[in-house]
C-alpha cells in the first residue's frame, strides 16, 4: 500500500514542471512562482486524502493554484503593468538561434493579455482539452475556443509584422 | 464548412482537429497550407512556453513538505507530554490532599467517629482492669496524669484515628462504655467543646498541648465526667 508520503514524492516528481511554468505564466515572475508552486503542494499535502483520482491531480492541482494566486492578491495587489520590461527574460541562456526565437516569443505571450494566455498555457502546456479548460477556469467551453483563436491570432500578427533580422548581428 | 469556420476551429486548436475540418483542409490545398502554418506556429508557442524548471525545485518541495510534517509532529508530541504531566500532577496533590488532611473538621465529629469505628469491640460488663500507674505511663507521652482513677477502666491504648496519634481510654459506664480520648492539639480540626448526635454526648476540654474528650451514651452524665477529669489531670511542662 502506498503511504500518504509516497504519493505525494510521485505527486511531486510527476507534476512539479508543469506546476511551475504554469505559475510562471501566470506570475511572470520566477521568484513569486516558485513560492506559488511550494505553496500549492504545502496545500496539496494536507489536503491529499481528498484526492481520489490520481489522473485528476494536475487539474486539481491547477485549481489550488490558481486560489492560492488569487489570494495573493487579496494580500497585496501588484501593478500588472509592472512586468513591462520582460522580468521574464532569460537572457543567461539565449545562446542559440532557437533560444533566441523562444526568447522574442516568450516576450509577445507574456504581452497578451492574461485570459487570453492562461487558456493558451493550459492547452499547450498542460494538454488540457476545451471542456477540462472551461471547467478549470470556470468559464463556459465557446469563451474559451473564442480567447484561444485570439491569442493564436494575435502571436499570429505580431509573428509577421516581426523584422526579418532579430536580436543583434556583429559582423 | 466556411473559411471563417474553418480559420477559428485551427485556431483554436490546431492539434485536436474534428471530421469536418479535416475534411475541409484535405480539399484545399491553400487550407492545408494554412493549418501547417498554425501547426508551426503552435509548435513555436510550445517552445517559447517551455521555460527551464529550477533544478532544485523538486527536493526543495519534498524537504518542506517533509520538515512541515515534522513539526507538526514535534508539536504533537510536546502537547501529549504536556497533557501527561498535567495528569501526574493534578493525581499526586489529590493524593497528598486525601491522604494528609483531616476527614473531620472539628473534634466532636473526629471522637464519634472514632466511637463508631471501635463500637462493640469493647464490652461494658468486661472483665479486665487498666491499673492508675499504667494508665499514667501511657500518658507520659502526652505529658499528663491522673491524680486517682475516675472509674473501671476497661482499656487503654494508643490508637491512630485517621492519622493521628491518641491515647483512647475506655471506661465502664451506665449502660455502655465511656470513652475519653487524649488527643494532642490540631489545627486542622476546630475545638467543640460540646456535641452530641442521635445516641452520644460528648464533652471536650482543652489544655495547653492537648484535648480531652469525653463521649458516653445519654444515659451517662457528661459533666460530671468532665468536671472528674479537670479535677484529676495535670499536666507536667
Amino acid at each position: 500500500m502506498m503511504t500518504k508520503q509516497v504519493r505525494y514524492e510521485a505527486l511531486v516528481k510527476a507534476l512539479h514542471g508543469d506546476l511551475y511554468r504554469y505559475a510562471y505564466w501566470l506570475t511572470h515572475e520566477k521568484q513569486v512562482a516558485e513560492d506559488l508552486v511550494q505553496e500549492t503542494f504545502l496545500r496539496a499535502w494536507r489536503a491529499l486524502d481528498s484526492l481520489k483520482d490520481e489522473k485528476a491531480a494536475k487539474s486539481w492541482l491547477i485549481t489550488i493554484l490558481r486560489r492560492e494566486n488569487a489570494r495573493r492578491f487579496e494580500r497585496k495587489r501588484f501593478d500588472m503593468s509592472e512586468y513591462e520590461e520582460a522580468t521574464i527574460t532569460d537572457t543567461l541562456s539565449v545562446t542559440t538561434e532557437q533560444e533566441l526565437e523562444n526568447h522574442w516569443l516568450r516576450d509577445k505571450i507574456a504581452k497578451l493579455p492574461p485570459e487570453y494566455s492562461e487558456p493558451l498555457v493550459l492547452q499547450v502546456l498542460g494538454g488540457f482539452s476545451g471542456e477540462d479548460i472551461a471547467g478549470i477556469l470556470d468559464l463556459n467551453k465557446n469563451t474559451v475556443m473564442t480567447r484561444l483563436f485570439r491569442a493564436r491570432n494575435q502571436l499570429k500578427e505580431v509573428l509577421e509584422s516581426e523584422p526579418v533580422k532579430r536580436g543583434v548581428y556583429n559582423g | 464548412m466556411d473559411d471563417l469556420q474553418f480559420r477559428r476551429a485551427i485556431y483554436a486548436d490546431p492539434n485536436n482537429l474534428n471530421a469536418d475540418t479535416i475534411a475541409a483542409l484535405e480539399q484545399d490545398a491553400s487550407k492545408k497550407q494554412f493549418a501547417n502554418d498554425i501547426a508551426l506556429l503552435d509548435e513555436r508557442i510550445k517552445q517559447a512556453l517551455q521555460i527551464p524548471v529550477p533544478d532544485y525545485l523538486c527536493n526543495k518541495l519534498i524537504l518542506r513538505q517533509t520538515l512541515a510534517s515534522h513539526q507538526v509532529q514535534k508539536r504533537k508530541k510536546r502537547f501529549h507530554l504536556a497533557l501527561a504531566a498535567s495528569v501526574a500532577i493534578v493525581g499526586g496533590l489529590m493524593l497528598n490532599f486525601m491522604q494528609f488532611s483531616s476527614a473531620y473538621t472539628n473534634l466532636g465529629d473526629y471522637a464519634l467517629a472514632h466511637v463508631y469505628y471501635e463500637e462493640g469491640s469493647i464490652a461494658n460488663n468486661a472483665n479486665n482492669q487498666v491499673s492508675l500507674t499504667l494508665l499514667n505511663k501511657k500518658m507520659s507521652a502526652f505529658d499528663g496524669n491522673f491524680s486517682k482513677s475516675l472509674g473501671k477502666l476497661l482499656v487503654a491504648d494508643y490508637c491512630r484515628f485517621d492519622g493521628m496519634r491518641s491515647l483512647h481510654l475506655v471506661y465502664q459506664g451506665i449502660t455502655s462504655p465511656v470513652n475519653v480520648f487524649i488527643v494532642p492539639k490540631n489545627e486542622q480540626l476546630t475545638f467543640t467543646s460540646a456535641f452530641n448526635d442521635k445516641q452520644y454526648y460528648g464533652n471536650a476540654l482543652g489544655f495547653n498541648d492537648s484535648n480531652i474528650i469525653v463521649v458516653g451514651d445519654k444515659n451517662e452524665s457528661i459533666g460530671q465526667w468532665k468536671k472528674n477529669i479537670s479535677e484529676t489531670v495535670a499536666w507536667s511542662i
